[in-house]
């Protein structure tokens, strides 16, 4: 998988300390253009991941290109950003600002030349993430979701090269969800795209190409193909608790779906094997801390 | 509606801008709802349509606020003025507190036994507060926004420093001269020299360490020193800002200012 890939990024041996605790360990990764999907559980070292290739965290230790350009270098750091879209975790903005407003205001910081070329590239992303009628409003007046899109079209500026997502669709309704994932989709043709997030739907729909962290280690960097036929053979439905201390959860029908890491269930017993959907294969992976046990599930 | 169009010999008149003036405006009237008459001047397509984005542009951009005129007014670039006025709440907060602390230093010089010392030990700090706030995560609430484009780093932090500097350069001036005691032009900037390299040396600790805690701890050195030197008895406080003293200043702000811009060229 990474071998056909074309190297937007590289990361190799990448660490990252904050004090004495390791939020980054050893990470390898090379990815190209596309969307790849981030996964892993809170604190598993996401955030650090994305905001070290958003050249806002540098790397303890390790090497890292971004672009084909380094980014622990001041003057290749500032051409990264050129070419760099960043949607962080829980944005803020000045409140008293209108969205075509901020807009700008990020545009002069991105370098975007040119008054009259500069509103035209304002315009444009606020028509692709919706909010055009909205641009006279006040930050303070847009819901949480308008807010979220408008950090989004702030990292849409430009045309990025990278595009980096974090939580992007968090207070996204469902026709904006769709929306987005049209939007990512075309961009993703030309540019490199990370998400990070907990919605494996998007996942799903979005990436071919998929990186799980665990305690700030890749514990899974491939297909969403290969992470679903590691979880084929591992998940059951059937009527019933299954006991035995597995994890499952009671679906709307009244049946369990049961998942088990290990060994498969039992011959004999009234469950029988399903296709896994990423979400499984995702559970089993990082060890379904999540899930309650079965026992728990009456 | 009448049944009468323009003829090709008015439409081409009309073009070439030599139809009189009565015949134009009925052109200009009837051509507003009649499209193959219109169809009948040439038009430059692309012109046209950079006059509509002009149009909309100009209905569209966003209204300066009274800060960024009167930056853009006095000479700045549009861009520079946009992002000297968009400066964080906190900063704004920091020129309100900065005018009453200032107010309280006058009292006190008016009002109090010694109480120019107010002044002397908070002017050289509140620029320096200033600068704490305004750059980073505390003081802006879109820095992680604004952290990784390509103006962030030290080309933003001057620029926010300089936003800083100039109204509190200003206002302490200000105050300076309504002190009781001033009577030449010395007087009133006798605390320049120690504020500047203040925040020299707090913009230079900055690489190191957030640029608030750096600010900090050169505030709080500042003002322990000074204490100190109060204490002891043995040397007015004022002698820090005696002529001899200034030019020691002089001379620490000049190798804080090369060691920043070395540190600006290394990195």
């Amino acid at each position: 998988m990474t071998t056909a890939l074309t190297g937007r990024v590289h990361l190799s041996g990448v660490t990252r300390r904050y004090g004495t605790r390791t939020a980054l360990d050893g990470v390898d990764l090379e990815l190209g253009p596309g969307v790849t999907g981030l996964l892993g559980r809170n604190g598993a070292g996401k955030t650090t991941l994305m905001r070290c290739l958003a050249t806002d965290l540098d790397a303890t230790s390790g090497r890292m290109r971004l672009l084909g350009l380094d980014p622990s270098r001041a003057p290749e750091r500032t051409d990264i950003r050129r070419r760099l879209g960043y949607l962080p975790q829980n944005p803020d903005f000045y409140p008293h600002f209108t969205a075509f407003a901020l807009l700008d205001y990020m545009a002069v910081l991105k370098e975007l030349g040119g008054r009259r070329a500069r509103h035209d590239e304002v315009r444009r992303v606020l028509r692709q993430v919706g909010l055009y009628d909205r641009r006279h409003s006040r930050v303070r007046r847009l819901s949480g979701g308008m807010r979220q899109r408008l950090a989004l079209a702030s990292a849409l500026m430009g045309d990025p090269d990278l595009l980096l997502l974090d939580e992007p669709t968090v207070g996204l309704d469902p026709e904006q969800r769709i929306r987005f994932r049209n939007l990512v989709s075309r961009l993703a043709v030309d540019s490199t795209v990370v998400l990070s997030t907990h919605q494996i739907e998007d996942v799903a729909a979005l990436c071919g190409h998929i990186v799980c962290l665990d305690g700030g280690r890749v514990v899974f960097d491939g297909a969403p193909g290969d992470l679903l036929a590691r979880a084929r053979g591992h998940v059951w439905e059937g009527p019933g608790d299954p006991g035995s201390g597995l994890t499952s959860w009671r679906l709307p029908d009244g049946r369990h779906r049961v998942l088990t890491p290990g060994s498969p269930l039992p011959p004999g017993t009234a469950f029988r094997a399903v296709e896994p959907t990423l979400e499984d294969a995702y559970l089993l992976l990082v060890g379904v801390s999540g899930a309650e046990p079965a026992e728990a599930v009456r | 509606m009448s049944g009468w169009h323009l003829t090709p010999a008015q439409a081409h008149d009309y073009a070439a801008r030599r139809s009189d003036e009565i015949t134009a405006m009925s052109v200009e009237a009837h051509l507003m709802h009649c499209a193959p008459c219109r169809s009948l001047l040439p038009a430059d397509e692309s012109w046209l349509a950079d006059g509509w984005a002009s149009l909309r542009d100009v209905v569209d951009r966003p209204r300066r606020g009274p800060v960024e005129t009167v930056l853009a007014s006095v000479g700045l670039r549009a861009e520079t003025a946009k992002l000297l006025a968009a400066t964080p709440r906190l900063y704004q907060a920091w020129l309100g507190s900065t005018v009453v602390v200032l107010a309280a230093a006058l009292f006190a010089a008016y009002l109090l036994p010694r109480g120019s010392l107010m002044f002397f030990f908070l002017a050289p700090v509140v620029p320096l507060v200033g600068v704490a706030l305004a750059y980073g995560r505390g003081g802006d609430p879109a820095h992680t926004l604004a952290s990784v484009t390509p103006m962030a780093g030290q080309r933003l932090l001057f620029l926010r420093t300089c936003a800083v500097l100039v109204p509190a350069l200003l206002l302490c001036t200000g105050a300076a001269l309504l002190l009781p005691h001033t009577t030449t032009a010395w007087d009133a900037v006798f605390w320049l020299l120690p504020s500047l390299t203040l925040v020299a040396g707090s913009l230079l600790l900055g690489n190191w360490i957030h640029l608030s805690a750096a600010s900090g701890i050169v505030g709080v050195l500042w003002l322990a020193v000074l204490g100190l030197v109060s204490l002891s008895g043995q040397t007015v406080p004022v002698g820090v800002f005696a002529p001899q003293a200034q030019a020691c200043w002089g001379v620490a702000l000049a190798v804080l200012a090369g060691m920043l811009l070395l540190r600006v060229r290394m990195a």
